[in-house]
């Protein structure tokens, strides 16, 4: 529905009037929504209630009639969240002139802070006879402390009397519209019907990649599918938008505070009603009348794809097949992924749509040490051992089953037993490129343990002995890192990720062993005592 | 489509227009000519040019509609024939509470309804007391108003002098001679203010930026600037950079020596909005003030490692995107500070958000370099291969520093090496480097498609 509305501007007489022809947009023809990562939020996946913490660019498309000469367009409905300081106009005829948002809704507290000092009826309804008596008024304060007016009796306080009465006004003021609105405003030579764009950031959205690695029977690959999980947390939704996402990591500033409306709601205070029958009751502070609402977010969130809720029901079933799976397009430096068919972005819910699925991805089991120096100490006994971490390590390579880009989120891993498929693990995966090493947490390992003894120290060297015990059938990969200067080892090291390693195969039910000693040296680090400039 | 015309007339309700004065509309202002200017740094000069009504002699004169945050000790007023004998700002503002309370002593009319017939009966009643609650005398007897829950009507005879609807300057004025008078009204506010913010889209193939710039105007002063003439100051007048001297982190490469036509005041720019515009309160106003086409631009990425140190987690690059502000070959003004949105089309043409950065204010003629994100494909890590100790107090520090490039083009990285003092010494690397300051070196590093590259660098460092 659109309205033309023709306002002869109420100007003040030193500046001349200029008639500017009102043009109202309400339906949005198309939407797209590009749904960007809260830039805070660290690598794992949406948390549960809450408001997002991330953002969208919103393109809306609309029709519009202009008129020729200068006119106003209202872009009534936009989203609540709106960053107005991004809205992009592209389409009219000629360019925008300026672009206005205006935090001020139509309310009630609105209506009378728009007719102070003006004239109101004001209609009282007798409770016995039924009869209504209309008069005049004058809004002589508020809406801030109650409202007092003018009528033909003299000065009296709205809602104070005790009788039914309210306020009726002549119109809505111009300025005033009931939905969160954009205006621009524009000059065009002549009329024309225009579908025109209007983009913006909007607060309130999140997404995030939500993966389910499933090991296979063999445990040698797993099938790795991930769902793209898109969260709006405002009270607008989007009907059949071209929706996408975009991985990696734009830059974001914090956005600055927008302008505050008044507040919507009118309070009508009175004087002081005690009588007594209540007194001393009145000043003391009062409960409320209400418990304040639950913290519904999340539990309002309206999950339209139940993965993670019904998790372990859903898993024993086979793994689900995606009929529409988000495809991935090059955005500059970021990656961004498209869902094929305009789908809804409702208000406050998350939706999943599959984003990446992957059958038969080849790993390696490791199992990963943690070594920090200690002092030696004579009256220490050998402990128990520490588990080691259960990690299932891949390359993001073609040749395992993977080679494409894998944005950041949660990872849960799934392995089979008792004919079942069970969860063994959750972690978290930052964002990985082609080409580049993809690990999964999947827990500690009871079966393999480490214990690290230290040795009487000598002036230069502090030396260690390091035990690995393995408790399965089947020899495994044992990594300890140890990014110390090392005075000697006696084994091999490798370089992983950067940092020296003992990598060693421990046999089936058996046992590895590693002597090392540090360097013992004063100051051995010579960054250490100075901090960063 | 429904058309509706509504057309607003200036006295909007004729019918009730009888012997009282015109009421305005809704949407009336009683400001006069008002121009407005508006710094960066949350302070404003308004001018109000009314057309006072005056008699010969003393009056007082109300001045509605002036900012509700007004800094009433900044006023001052001047006209023809026009001499102050004072000023004052009341801000004791009128409620039902407060007229009960100024009503104490006084006379009010009660209006009481029978509730089962719903006849009125009208008294007079003196109010005695308005503490907690109202305390009546009507005629020989006490009573508490609305003790027994009935309604009842108070009539107030009129609004006390001093008690306001919204906060309100009034001024007492000598006046020379009766007649109308252009009255001059200035003073400052804080609540309103300006930023700038530049959409840039970017166009990779072509290596060209299209930008445009808007003055983002916001006014929480709780009053609507109807039809103002609008100046805006470039400048930061007593306000910090906020974060951008960081060394290797400025938005400004090399700053500008181009002096453009743009208006200035002191050092400030000026920014004039072309038309007059009505700034309303609670709103967020954008006006163009840019819009530059097909500028160069070019993409590089830069990797900076903070501190001699392993950094084993393969992190990403900056993508950095450099252009000018020169007259020839650049956006060709200068730029107030703000923030970059830059935008890229997707493969079907729909431009889409890629990152923002804010600017510090450049001059024309500078070298620009805003980081938009963090790259997917381009990633380095750097490695502390060996510290050797020299002596007690030298060291000798071999890094590598490795890159991986999982994009089908190549590119090449600024690597920087932060934290080297002034005391660290090169000893050798496998590429010639530059230092560009005694704290930090930078090295270009080429990086083939889909491939890797390292860089390996040997310091002498102190201690």
């Amino acid at each position: 529905m659109r309205r033309i509305l023709l306002v002869l501007s109420l100007l003040s007489a030193a500046s001349p009037a200029m008639g500017q022809i009102l043009v109202e947009s309400e339906r949005i023809d198309a939407v797209s929504v590009t749904l960007y990562r809260d830039p805070g939020r660290g690598e794992g996946g949406i948390p549960a209630g809450g408001w997002p913490g991330g953002y969208a660019l919103i393109t809306e498309t609309r029709t519009i009639s202009v008129p020729a000469g200068k006119s106003v367009i209202r872009f009534v409905g936009v989203s609540e969240g709106m960053m107005p300081e991004t809205a992009i106009v592209t389409g009219l005829p000629r360019q925008v002139g300026e672009k206005n948002r205006d935090a001020r809704l139509l309310s009630p507290a609105a209506l009378i802070d728009a007719y102070l000092k003006r004239r109101v009826t004001i209609r009282r309804t007798n409770r016995a006879t039924g009869k209504v008596t209309e008069g005049e008024a004058v809004i002589q304060s508020g809406p801030g402390g109650g409202v007092l007016l003018t009528t033909a009796a003299g000065v009296e306080a709205l809602g104070c009397s005790g009788l039914p009465e309210t306020l009726h006004y002549p119109g809505v003021p111009a300025d005033l519209s009931a939905k969160p609105t954009l205006s621009v405003t524009t000059d065009s030579a002549a009329a024309a019907t225009v579908t025109v764009q209007i983009s913006y950031l909007a607060q309130g959205f999140d997404w995030s990649a939500n993966y389910v690695a499933q090991v296979a029977e063999d445990g040698e690959t797993l099938d790795l599918f991930a769902w793209l999980t898109v969260a709006n947390g405002g009270s607008q939704g989007f009907a059949d938008a071209s929706t996408n996402a975009v991985a990696g990591a734009p830059n974001k500033e914090t956005a600055a505070a927008l302008p505050k409306g008044p507040a919507p709601e009118l309070h009508l205070r009175c004087w002081p009603m005690d009588n007594t029958s209540t007194y001393p009751r009145w000043g003391i502070e009062r409960l409320p009348s209400a418990p304040a609402p639950m913290f519904e977010a999340g539990l309002a969130d309206d999950i339209v794809v139940t993965g993670s809720v019904q998790r372990m029901a859903m898993m024993s079933a086979p793994a689900p097949i995606a009929v529409m799976t988000a495809q991935q397009e090059e955005l500059g430096d970021l990656k961004l992924y498209r869902i094929p068919e305009p789908v809804t972005v409702a208000a406050q819910s998350r939706k999943q749509v599959a984003m990446i699925d992957r059958k038969r991805v080849g790993f390696a089991r490791v199992y990963a040490g943690n070594f920090q120096p200690f002092e030696y100490s004579p009256g220490q006994g050998v402990s128990v051992g520490f588990e080691a971490a259960r990690i299932l390590r891949t390359r993001n390579v073609d040749a395992q089953g993977l080679g494409l880009p894998l944005p950041a989120g949660r990872v849960a891993v799934f392995e089979r037993a008792r004919e079942e498929s069970l969860l063994v693990g959750e972690s978290d995966l930052a964002d990985r490129a082609i080409g580049e090493e993809v690990e999964f947490a999947t827990g500690q390992s009871s079966d393999l343990r480490y214990t690290i003894v230290a040795r009487p120290p000598s002036k230069k060297r502090q030396s260690f002995t390091v035990e690995v015990i393995n408790a399965r059938s089947t020899p495994e990969t044992f990594e300890l890192p140890l990014p110390f200067p090392l005075a000697s080892a006696d084994a091999k090291l490798i370089e992983h990720k950067g940092l020296r390693t003992w990598r060693v195969t421990v046999p089936a039910n058996g046992a590895a062993r590693l002597e090392f000693a540090l360097k013992r040296e004063a100051g051995a680090d010579p960054n250490r005592g100075r901090s960063r400039p | 489509m429904r058309l509706t015309a509504l057309i607003l007339a200036t006295i909007p309700f004729a019918a009730h227009a009888q012997a009282q004065p015109a009421m305005p509309a809704p949407d009336q202002t009683a400001q006069g000519d008002v121009s407005v200017t508006i710094y960066q740094n949350g302070q404003s000069l308004v001018q109000d040019v009314r057309q006072l009504d005056l008699a010969a002699g003393r009056t007082r004169q109300e001045f509605p509609d002036v900012s509700a945050q007004i800094r009433s000790e900044t006023v001052t007023l001047s006209g023809p024939g026009l001499g102050i004998v004072e000023q004052n700002f009341d801000y004791d503002l009128l409620s039902p509470d407060k007229l009960m309370e100024k009503a104490v002593g006084s006379v009010v009319t009660i209006v009481r309804t029978n509730p089962a017939t719903g006849s009125e009966t009208r008294e007079q009643a003196r109010v005695l007391a308005a503490n907690g609650g109202i305390v009546l005398q009507i005629g020989n007897r006490i009573e508490v108003l609305r003790d027994d829950g009935l309604p009842v009507r108070v009539i107030f005879d009129k609004v006390p002098e001093n008690l306001r609807a919204r906060p309100t300057l009034s001024v007492t004025l000598q006046a020379a001679r009766a007649g109308r008078v252009p009255a001059t009204l200035t003073y400052l506010t804080p609540g309103l203010g300006w930023t700038s913010d530049y959409v840039m889209l970017f166009d990779e193939a072509k290596g060209a930026i299209d930008m445009q710039g808007w003055v983002t105007l916001t006014n929480n002063t709780g009053t609507n600037y109807r039809s103002a003439d609008v100046l805006l100051v470039a400048g930061n007048p007593n306000r910090g950079g906020g974060g951008f001297s960081q060394l290797g982190d400025s938005t400004i490469e090399e700053a500008g020596t181009e002096s453009g036509p743009r208006e200035k005041l002191g050092d400030y720019y000026l920014y004039p909005l072309a038309e007059r515009t009505t700034i309303a309160n609670a709103q967020q106003k954008q006006v163009s003030f840019l819009d530059v086409k097909n500028t160069p631009a070019r993409k590089t990425y830069e990797w900076t490692n903070g501190w001699l140190e392993t950094q084993s987690d393969p992190r990403s690059a900056a993508t950095v995107l450099k252009f000018s502000t020169s007259k020839n070959g650049g956006l060709g003004d200068q730029l107030p500070s703000g923030t970059i949105r830059v935008y890229m089309r997707d493969a079907r043409g729909d431009p889409q958000f890629i990152g923002e950065s804010r600017v510090a204010a450049a001059p024309m003629g500078s070298a620009m370099s805003i980081r938009t994100g963090d790259a997917f494909d381009v990633k380095g890590a750097a490695v502390v291969v060996e510290r050797k100790r020299l002596s007690s107090s030298r060291w000798r520090t071999s890094m590598r520093y490795d890159f991986t490039n999982a994009r089908p083009a190549p590119v090449t990285i600024d690597l920087a090496q932060n934290g080297l003092w002034g005391d660290v010494r090169l000893i050798e690397q496998s590429q010639a480097g530059e230092r560009v300051s005694a704290d930090r070196m930078e090295w270009k590093v080429p990086v083939p498609a889909n491939g890797k590259a390292s860089v390996s660098v040997v310091f002498d460092t102190r201690y």
